[in-house]
């Protein structure tokens, strides 16, 4: 059966100069990328957009959790000495029901469960800005005609893709800082917020170039990604608990990560085969 | 009435008289013969809370639970033959009128395998939502489904963008959607209420349970394609009736 799109997904422009063996599809995308990074170097909305945003969301969070952060305490050593002087008989049972009241809402692996709901809420709000500006200034159809959908697609995947990267190390620290999360396991800490980084720009990259085409708003966008989500935070909870969890061992943790890693590269792989059909009208 | 008759029928969206009959009357059968056998045949489940009795609600939740699931896949390969089709190609629209059929049949199971398994949980787990990996599983795909069908109702006015676009937003989400069926009630993080292998483990049933939980998967089946059969019709219908208006 007959390709409905051109099976060579390029341009006519991008052909000639291919064949002249001057222009990689590696060269376009680098070079997609590169316009997109001076021209959010000029404006810098999206960063701002998306670091506002998560900065706002991590203080509005905090405020609203506050209560569990002062209950914590509860949970702390000197606080059951103070126990054992008041209540001794009862100190077991008191401790059991503190814990299991506590437990659930504010461990470390929940933290970054929540940093990382304000990172996917954050991408949604912001990471169309790739393909919407292209939309809005008109420059769709003279990049469909000087370059291939896959570097079109893998240009705005690096950009989107170093965007929440460099949010990610901006907003760590800072969430770490009002909520108390701890490193954990150092080298697996890295790898699962990379493969979360990983993840959630290749979920977002595809579903900003559909909403884009659909002429769709950011209520849209939202509505499109946000449930492609629900798989990647139950994989990042998952190697969140590895993060804090050292005694697991080294293939628990590559297993994890790697399950968190698999999602963002399996949704790539389809995301760039299917990517020329939403791109070539 | 041939199979090939039906088919070209759901493509052209002309009906004459009533096709399938002998299939439709057995599934009605079949349906009468799964509620009484839920209610009379099948005897109280051990290790459930009380009686037992609340376990029957396995006989119509898992069903379309199951549904739920293998619709979203009728729905993706549809999807990838509407790319493979030319877009001027005349059948192009009826496929994606048939992933998009196979998306809204799969989006109501995912409601009806939500209500049915909260109502359990509540009964036997003592609420409504315990943050269950299978529970989880079935509101992603409900969030899945609702997310295509409102990018269906975002590019209404073009039927090819809208074809084209969908296709691509349903192949894409086969991969969380996989994971939502396959790995997720498998995470080591998230423990499940739900008891395993039930379905596949012979002796996990009693020989009551087994005639009466197939049956209800087949007549839910047979319900889901006749479904099927007549949204497509309908929508065939009101595509023609909208072309004779514009011409």
């Amino acid at each position: 059966m007959e390709l409905a799109a051109n099976s060579s997904g390029r341009g006519p422009l991008t052909q000639r100069t291919s064949e002249a063996g001057t222009v990689t599809w590696v060269e376009q995308a680098r070079a997609i990328f590169l316009k997109d990074l001076r021209a959010e170097s000029r404006t810098k909305v999206a960063f701002s957009a998306i670091g506002v945003f998560t900065l706002s969301s991590l203080l509005l969070m905090a405020l609203a959790t506050a209560t569990l952060k002062e209950l914590k305490a509860f949970s702390e050593p000197r606080f059951y000495q103070a126990f054992d002087r008041l209540h001794s008989s009862s100190d077991v049972a008191v401790k059991s029901i503190v814990d299991a009241a506590l437990f659930p809402a504010w461990s470390d692996s929940s933290k970054m469960a929540i940093l990382w709901v304000l990172l996917c809420f954050a991408a949604f709000a912001g990471l169309s800005h790739a393909f919407v500006h292209e939309e809005e200034a008109g420059t769709t159809l003279a990049l469909r005609l000087t370059m291939s959908a896959p570097a079109v697609y893998a240009g705005k995947l690096m950009f989107n893709l170093m965007l929440i990267a460099v949010v990610t190390v901006v907003v760590t620290p800072a969430f770490m800082l009002v909520t108390g999360m701890h490193v954990g396991w150092p080298l697996v800490f890295a790898g699962t917020m990379f493969s979360g980084c990983v993840g959630l720009a290749g979920s977002a990259t595809i579903i900003a170039a559909l909403a884009a085409k659909a002429h769709g708003t950011g209520a849209l966008y939202g509505a499109l990604g946000l449930p492609l989500l629900v798989v990647f935070i139950a994989l990042l909870m998952n190697a969140a608990n590895t993060v804090y969890a050292p005694q697991v061992g080294v293939v628990q943790a590559l297993k994890d990560v790697g399950g968190l890693i698999s999602y963002g590269v399996a949704l790539i792989g389809v995301s760039s085969i299917t990517f020329r059909y939403v791109w070539e009208e | 009435m041939s199979v090939q008759t039906s088919k070209s029928e759901m493509v052209s969206g002309a009906s004459t008289g009533v096709d399938g009959l002998w299939w439709k009357s057995l599934c009605g059968l079949l349906m009468l013969f799964v509620i009484y056998g839920a209610f009379f045949i099948a005897k109280g489940a051990v290790n459930f809370i009380g009686t037992g009795d609340v376990a029957r609600i396995i006989f119509f939740h898992v069903p379309v639970a199951i549904q739920c699931q293998l619709w979203y896949f009728i729905a993706a390969i549809y999807a990838v033959r509407v790319l493979m089709t030319p877009p001027g190609a005349a059948d192009r629209l009826a496929i994606d009128t048939k992933s998009g059929t196979a998306m809204e049949l799969g989006f109501l199971a995912s409601i009806l395998a939500t209500i049915t398994g909260s109502i359990f949980a509540s009964l036997e787990w003592n609420s409504y939502w315990n943050w269950d990996p299978r529970e989880l599983s079935i509101v992603g795909l409900l969030l899945i489904y609702a997310a295509y069908l409102v990018l269906r109702g975002a590019v209404s006015a073009n039927p090819n963008r809208r074809a084209q676009l969908c296709a691509v937003f349903a192949i894409v989400t086969v991969i969380p959607a996989t994971f939502l069926i396959m790995v997720v009630p498998r995470i080591p993080a998230l423990q499940s209420l739900h008891p395993p292998n039930v379905i596949v483990d012979p002796a996990a049933t009693s020989l009551s349970y087994k005639i009466v939980l197939w049956s209800s998967f087949i007549s839910f089946t047979m319900l889901f394609v006749w479904l099927f059969q007549l949204r497509c019709r309908t929508l065939g219908v009101i595509a023609r009736r909208q072309a004779r208006r514009t011409r």
